[in-house]
């Protein structure tokens, strides 16, 4: 098990109260497995510093998690199949 | 023989050790904007003042900003 960090941009056409419970969905998949989701933070909306496909805002969302190195790739698998995801970044937070 | 004019520039403080600054995070944009210039480029170890290890660590975090839009790639396009 390791700690991980991972940000999400989510489009900004998803409902503002939607975006935490969409997060919680997709981890739902690091619970399952047998990690734990210790902290989700939600930025809400930010200006992009440039536009990303053809839009200028984005909601953004941290979370910590602790999982196994295979359940936190599929995890970012599958935000990236998600047409909400604009952008991920996973990070371990150890390192 | 004319003896080789020895420059001694004048050490800079380092920047973030007068801040206070432990870890240098990707997510600290207002942090890491000291760190570009104008047109968003990195600055050099030469203009910022710190340690090489810390140059390092700010231009992975400046480079991670970037990808999820937090810092430009360039700015003020000519």
């Amino acid at each position: 098990m390791r700690p991980y960090e991972l940000m999400v941009i989510f489009d900004p056409e998803l409902d503002d109260r939607q975006v935490g419970p969409t997060m919680e969905k997709f981890l739902g998949v690091v619970k399952t497995d047998g990690g734990s989701v210790d902290n989700i933070d939600v930025w809400g909306r930010r200006r992009l510093a440039y536009p990303i496909k053809k839009k200028d805002e984005g909601s953004y969302v941290v979370t910590n998690f602790t999982a196994l190195p295979a359940t936190a790739k599929e995890l970012d698998r599958q935000l990236g199949l998600s047409e909400l995801v604009m952008r991920t970044k996973l990070l371990r937070a150890d390192a | 023989m004319a003896k080789p004019v020895v420059r001694r520039p004048k050490k800079k403080a380092n920047p973030l050790k007068s801040a206070k600054i432990e870890n240098i995070d990707y997510k600290d944009a207002a942090l890491l904007r000291k760190f570009i210039s104008d047109r968003g480029k990195i600055r050099a170890r030469r203009v910022t003042g710190v340690s090489v290890q810390e140059q390092r660590l700010i231009a992975q975090a400046v480079k991670n900003a970037r990808e999820m839009a937090l810092l430009p790639y360039s700015s003020s396009s000519r």
